[in-house]
């Protein structure tokens, strides 16, 4: 099949493909050695959100949607990096690690996947979309304690995305969403470590409104867009994508 | 950044720093046998990391996987475990620690790799600072010499591979450390070093390291509890 040159491109029902504008990148804080900022075209788009929250649900859907407009995307995600994930998962599982040192765990694995993911793709130009970022690491660890001055050095090691979306779910909906689904709660995401209530039930929702609390006090510093979860997938997959259109078309 | 005893622990923290080659393994082991024979409750922390935190740094080793920064992170991830573990909670039931390198090896190694001086400080300030840090400080060709005469297998980190300085793993080496050393000399001030002149025979090292322990630590107060009810 050979396409005759200068034959136009069918656009009965598909969006003309249109190049981004460079955007103007930074980091948090002291960035990571040997990067050029200027050289990572691309656009990172983080959704951030309780397990539970709708989160693979609108990626799936927002990579459909990219695809179709000829962007080249990818999906990245905590706990995936080649370096530690293994053993982050080991330390999940056994609670052998002390806070400190689990946090610095998922640094790792964070700046693991930042190096070696996140920032070749976006020196590709691809659209990097990724489900959490360094909000959850923060908020999970606010929660538990950590002082914040600490994590804010630590994680300036992560590049300003794009665009950050939290979608945010009320606990009782959470609860809900991960009954259907798993018919169970999980561990970490009940926060069971913390000890606030053997109950595992009220331990989730306790939980749950402690990270919501860390989110909303993140979002006033780091300017996420709070998009309301308990609407409809539709309606949320429109909103998203309305801002992200914005986000592809300025350079910031 | 406060030191344990400042911060009330009833415990002490000696640390030892220098380069590969110093002789600070073998001064660190003199003093141990001292204090031991004292009958004081001391505690010499070798890096025995927990299996998980080594697992990973064994394979981001062995496959080349680190970066400066994730070197950095999962140095600093093992400390952290030593640090929660073993070092709080042996400082807290009243231990002398022994400590053959401690965070500054930590500032030197990451900030000659290329990390930002203010990040690296930043992730380690969860950490005390020791009640008393001795440096051996020996010229840099008497440490190399000590390291290279032998051959030795130098691994691709130790040898400071990654930082593309040589092809030759031994001039690789060699420049690696005496970036390290010019790193050391720099915080001796700012943390307070006790500089001890390495290239003195080891009896005269040691005499120089028990005068200031003996100086700076009351061990009247390190005497095992058992003993001191029987007294």
């Amino acid at each position: 099949m050979n396409r005759m040159s200068g034959h136009p491109l069918p656009s009965n029902g598909t969006h003309p493909i249109v190049v981004p504008p460079a955007p103007r990148r930074r980091f948090y804080g002291h960035g990571l050695p040997n990067v050029e900022p200027d050289k990572l075209a691309g656009r990172l788009i983080v959704i951030e959100g309780a397990d539970g929250s709708g989160r693979t649900t609108q990626m799936a859907r927002l990579v459909e949607w990219l695809e179709a407009r000829g962007h080249a995307t990818v999906q990245v995600g905590l706990s995936r990096s080649t370096l530690v994930s293994e053993e982050l998962e080991c330390a999940k599982n056994g609670n052998i690690l002390s806070h400190t040192t689990l946090s610095l765990f998922y640094a790792t694995d964070f700046a693991d996947q930042i190096e070696n993911s996140i920032l070749p793709a976006l020196r590709a130009g691809f659209m990097v979309l990724a489900d959490r970022y360094i909000y959850t690491l923060m908020a999970r660890d606010l929660v538990r304690g950590m002082d914040e001055v600490w994590l804010k050095n630590l994680y300036g090691i992560a590049l300003v995305p794009d665009m950050v979306f939290y979608l945010n779910v009320s606990p009782a909906q959470l609860v809900q969403r991960n009954m259907a689904k798993n018919h169970a709660l999980d561990y970490w995401e009940s926060g069971m470590d913390l000890g606030l209530s053997r109950d595992m039930f009220d331990s989730f929702l306790q939980y749950q409104a402690l990270i919501q609390k860390q989110f909303m006090r993140l979002q006033s510093v780091y300017g996420f867009i709070v998009i309301d979860g308990n609407h409809s997938v539709a309606e949320i997959n429109r909103e998203l994508k309305r801002n992200i259109e914005i986000a592809l078309a300025g350079t910031k | 950044m406060k030191t344990f005893a400042e911060l009330g622990f009833p415990g002490r923290l000696i640390a030892v720093e220098g380069l590969d080659g110093s002789g600070k393994s073998t001064q660190i082991h003199l003093l141990k046998r001292w204090l031991e024979l004292q009958d004081l409750k001391v505690y010499f922390s070798e890096w025995n990391s927990s299996e998980l935190v080594k697992s990973a740094t064994t394979r981001g080793k062995t496959h080349e996987l680190l970066t400066p920064t994730t070197f950095s992170l999962i140095h600093a991830t093992d400390f952290a475990d030593r640090y929660e573990r073993h070092l709080v909670p042996l400082l807290r039931a009243g231990y002398v620690v022994l400590c053959d390198r401690y965070i500054f090896t930590a500032f030197a190694r990451d900030v000659v790799r290329g990390c930002p001086p203010g990040w690296v400080r930043g992730l380690y300030n969860f950490a005390a600072l020791p009640d008393l840090t001795f440096f051996f400080k020996a010229e840099l060709e008497v440490s190399l010499n000590r390291i290279l005469d032998g051959r030795p297998q130098l691994k691709f980190f130790e040898a400071g591979m990654d930082l593309r300085l040589s092809n030759d793993p031994y001039q690789s080496f060699r420049i690696f450390q005496g970036r390290l050393l010019e790193q050391y000399l720099a915080m001796a001030g700012e943390f307070k070093f006790a500089v001890i002149d390495a290239n003195q025979p080891v009896e005269a090292q040691q005499t120089a390291v028990r005068e200031r322990v003996a100086a700076g630590i009351d061990f009247t107060a390190f005497a095992p509890a058992g003993r001191a009810v029987e007294a």
